[in-house]
């Protein structure tokens, strides 16, 4: 397979990791194609190090926060969140993903980055920081910092004398 | 209430996520299963992931819009891509030569040769602009940071060098083949200017200062990464050398 086809069969998962990075899907399709446009004009500069599908995220994981600093400050639809879950989730109670998908939205961008790679995109701790242009040991607290704020904004944690903190 | 955990939080994650070898992998199950605290917490973990896949796993299966298919695939027609750089060198005079050059056989070694003579090449087209050197003007550096950034597709600031004795007065965007190039134009008390132009590059990597020069003007030019940067003026070599310098160390 040569590079061009494969950043075409890297389109389904451009736009899974997108639709994390934004809600919106029109936004999140914009997102996958302004990445594979710039992907195939710079094609040549994909280093064999890395598979193209890494290369491709790390692109747009560039592009989405090059637009979100363009865009200005990020001003966040407040009847866009979930309240916090008002009856208290039980350790078998599930997850509701309404809930999850707020949860996400809310999280700070380099922890929601961390988190996407790593759970949704599967990627192992190197590839993922690898990807997101930062130390091993940064990814893994941005992960650790995500999943905490996930289980506080998820009613998982109550706050409270045992609330664990989130560093 | 539950006992609070016994083993570190970041080691229970590296486990969960397979980051841990045999030994430490093994050492982090044992104690997991005498610890109901940790246990919980990677329940948690499992439900987050859970939900999360539920969510986004579906998207990768929605058939791929044709746009996205159409973006992936790049435009077969090297005719069009020519005539584009022709349209860019009759708009810019002789800045399209390095977009030329650029366009015609992808990464060569004469690009960034090519760079340092669109860079005097802009430099020579506008310095000599009494009433419109600039198109944003520096007192306006907010809008110039943006629109050059936006353009550029990249985070771009007019660097300060003020310590060379020099002041910005603003900046252009100029227009080229597959993107656009950005000039930054400063003077100093004397009237003196100099330019830094700025414009997205194929080669990629890094490259120490080059020196070039030409009858009127010399110039000092490198790449970092996805753009190549130039410095111009007719100044003394020792001088720009120090303006280059400064430019790089406050364009990283």
């Amino acid at each position: 397979m040569n590079v061009l086809d494969e950043i075409e069969a890297s389109i389904p998962a451009l736009r899974r990791y997108a639709r994390g990075l934004t809600r919106d899907r029109e936004a999140a399709d914009d997102l996958v194609q302004d990445c594979l446009e710039r992907a195939v004009a710079k094609r040549h500069l994909w280093r064999r190090d890395a598979p193209v599908l890494h290369w491709l995220y790390r692109i747009m994981t560039n592009r989405h926060r090059d637009d979100r600093r363009r865009a200005g400050p990020q001003l966040v639809a407040l009847d866009g969140l979930a309240e916090p879950p008002s009856e208290p989730g039980g350790q078998e109670a599930r997850l509701d993903l309404r809930e999850v998908q707020d949860a996400l939205l809310r999280l700070p961008l380099d922890q929601r980055q961390a988190l996407l790679m790593v759970s949704v995109e599967g990627l192992s701790f190197d590839a993922a920081a690898k990807v997101l242009d930062i130390p091993k040991g940064t990814l893994m607290s941005r992960l650790a910092r995500a999943r905490a704020q996930l289980r506080l904004l998820t009613g998982r944690e109550r706050p409270g004398p045992t609330k664990r903190r989130a560093k | 209430m539950m006992k609070p955990m016994n083993i570190a939080e970041d080691k229970l994650l590296a486990w969960y996520h397979g980051a841990l070898d045999g030994a430490e992998a093994e050492a982090v199950a044992r104690a997991l299963a005498q610890d109901p605290a940790a246990q919980a917490l990677v329940e948690d973990w499992r439900q987050q992931d859970g939900a999360l896949t539920a969510l986004f796993a579906p998207v990768a299966q929605e058939p791929v819009p044709p746009r996205l298919v159409a973006a992936a695939r790049p435009a077969r027609q090297a005719g069009g891509l020519r005539i584009a750089a022709m349209v860019g060198m009759l708009a810019i005079g002789l800045t399209g030569g390095w977009f030329a050059a650029q366009l015609s056989n992808g990464a060569t070694k004469g690009q960034s040769r090519s760079l340092a003579d669109a860079a005097i090449a802009a430099h020579e087209t506008y310095v000599v602009e009494v009433l419109h050197p600039v198109e944003v003007a520096a007192s306006d550096a907010a809008h110039l940071t943006g629109w050059v950034s936006k353009r550029l597709g990249h985070q771009i600031a007019p660097p300060d060098f003020a310590a060379q004795g020099f002041r910005l007065m603003g900046g252009r965007v100029l227009p080229g083949g597959t993107g656009a190039a950005a000039m930054f134009l400063y003077e100093n008390d004397l009237g003196r200017r100099v330019s830094l132009y700025v414009a997205p590059t194929a080669n990629g990597g890094e490259t120490a200062f080059q020196f070039t020069e030409a009858p009127a003007v010399q110039s000092f030019w490198w790449t970092d990464r996805d753009l190549a940067y130039a410095v111009v003026g007719d100044v003394p070599r020792a001088a720009l050398r120090a303006i280059a310098i400064a430019a790089y160390d406050q364009l990283i």
